[in-house]
C-alpha cells in the first residue's frame, strides 16, 4: 500500500513548481499512510501500588526516551521513528484510555512472612500463630492461589540452602493443609539464598532472610 | 580407542542437554494465573482457544485476549501483574523465575489494547532480564508501574 502511494507523485509532471508541490503532497500522503499503518502506542509512567516511581526506557530502532517522573508519557508510531519527546499524561486521558484496565487490576496480595531459626525447619510458637491469619485470608471470596516460597540466608552451602528452603516451604504447606487450606490452591517453591529480603554478602547470617513467604491472592 | 571415546562423547553430548533441559524446565510449567475477569476473555494455547476463568493457570506462550466488553487481571509467579482492558491481546512470550539457580527471563508482548503493568520480583532481582514489547517499541523497566496503550 505504501509503495503504491509513494509512486503516485511521479505521474504528475507538468511545471517543476507544480511537480515540487505534487511531491510534497505525495510525501504528506505517504507520512499519513505510514502513521496510520503503525498503530499509535502510548507509554505512561505512574506510581506503583506502594507509591514508588521507577523508570522506563522506551526504545525504537530510531531512538529512545526515558520516563522518570510520575505522569511522564511518550508516544510511538512506526518502529523506524523515535519515540516522541516526553509530555505529561493528562488525568482525563488516563481515565478515558485506561479506565477499564485500572478497574480490573488484581487487589494487592496478602503477604505473610514466617521466620525460622538458623538451620531449623520447624516453626516457633509465635510463628505458628501467624498461620491462622493465612487460613482466614485463604477463605475469602475470590482467592485463587496460595503461593508458598522457602528462603534461606547466605550461610552454608548452596545445596544445603536449597534443601532447607524447600523443607521450610513444605512444612508450612503441610501445616496449612492440616488447617483446612485446600491443596489445589497451594503451590510451593524453593528460592534458596537467591531471593533475599535483605541482600547480604555470602556467609552472613541474616535472620530476616531465613523465611517462608506465603502470598494469598 | 580415541575414536571410540570421541564417538561416545558425542553421544553423551547429544543426550545430556536434553536430559538436563527436561529436568530443569518441565514442559507446561505454571507461570501465573488469571486473577479476575469481567466480560469475555480467551486464552490461546497450542492452537486452541480456551475460555478464561478466574484461577486459570497460565503457561509460557499463552496469548490472553479480552473481548468487547471484556477485561482481565493476570498475575505471574514473580508477582508481575498485568491488567487488560477490552479488545486487548497479551502474549506471555518468555518466562523464567528460578532465583535458586539465578535464572530470570520475562518477555511480554502487548499486541493491541490497553494495559496496566506492575513489575514483579524478576525486575527487582534482574532488571536486564525483563522486557516489554509493543508492535514498534521495546520497554525496559526499573521497578514500577506503566500504563500502555496500543491503538488499532
Amino acid at each position: 500500500m505504501n509503495t503504491k502511494m509513494s509512486s503516485n507523485p511521479t505521474h504528475h509532471r507538468p511545471s517543476s513548481a507544480r511537480r515540487t508541490g505534487g511531491a510534497w503532497l505525495g510525501l504528506g500522503a505517504v507520512l499519513l499512510v505510514l502513521s496510520g499503518c503503525a498503530a499509535r502506542q502510548s507509554v505512561v509512567l505512574v506510581p506503583d501500588p506502594a507509591g514508588h516511581v521507577g523508570t522506563a526506557e522506551v526504545s525504537t530502532a530510531a531512538g529512545r526516551q526515558t520516563l522518570q517522573k510520575a505522569g511522564d508519557m511518550t508516544q510511538i508510531g512506526k518502529a523506524s521513528a523515535p519515540p516522541t519527546a516526553i509530555t505529561k499524561a493528562q488525568a482525563d486521558f488516563i481515565t478515558a484510555t485506561f479506565g477499564e484496565a485500572l478497574a480490573i487490576e488484581p487487589m494487592p496480595a496478602q503477604i505473610t512472612t514466617l521466620l525460622f531459626e538458623s538451620g531449623a525447619t520447624d516453626l516457633s510458637t509465635d510463628t505458628l500463630a501467624l498461620l491462622d491469619g493465612i487460613v482466614t485470608a485463604s477463605k475469602r471470596q475470590g482467592v485463587v492461589r496460595v503461593s508458598i516460597s522457602g528462603h534461606s540466608d547466605a550461610t552454608g552451602t548452596v545445596q544445603l540452602n536449597n534443601e532447607i528452603s524447600y523443607q521450610r516451604a513444605e512444612r508450612v504447606r503441610a501445616l496449612l493443609l492440616e488447617r483446612g487450606v485446600p491443596a489445589r490452591l497451594m503451590d510451593v517453591s524453593s528460592h534458596g539464598k537467591g531471593n533475599p529480603l535483605v541482600p547480604t554478602a555470602d556467609g552472613v547470617s541474616e535472620p530476616r532472610n531465613r523465611r517462608v513467604m506465603v502470598v494469598v491472592r | 580407542m580415541k575414536k571410540h571415546l570421541s564417538a561416545l562423547a558425542l553421544v553423551f553430548a547429544a543426550i545430556a542437554p536434553t536430559a538436563q533441559a527436561t529436568e530443569a524446565k518441565p514442559l507446561a510449567a505454571t507461570i501465573g494465573h488469571v486473577q479476575n475477569l469481567s466480560g469475555s476473555a480467551t486464552v490461546d494455547r497450542a492452537g486452541a482457544a480456551l475460555p478464561a476463568a478466574a484461577g486459570m493457570v497460565l503457561l509460557q506462550g499463552d496469548k490472553v485476549r479480552t473481548g468487547r466488553p471484556g477485561a482481565a487481571g493476570v498475575v505471574l509467579t514473580d508477582d508481575t501483574t498485568i491488567a487488560l482492558g477490552s479488545g486487548s491481546e497479551l502474549v506471555l512470550d518468555d518466562y523464567a523465575f528460578a532465583p535458586q539457580e539465578g535464572k530470570f527471563a520475562l518477555a511480554l508482548k502487548l499486541m493491541k489494547g490497553t494495559f496496566s503493568y506492575v513489575t514483579g520480583q524478576i525486575v527487582k532481582l534482574s532488571p536486564e532480564s525483563a522486557r516489554v514489547q509493543t508492535p514498534s517499541a521495546t520497554i525496559a523497566v526499573r521497578g514500577t508501574k506503566l500504563l500502555i496503550e496500543v491503538a488499532e
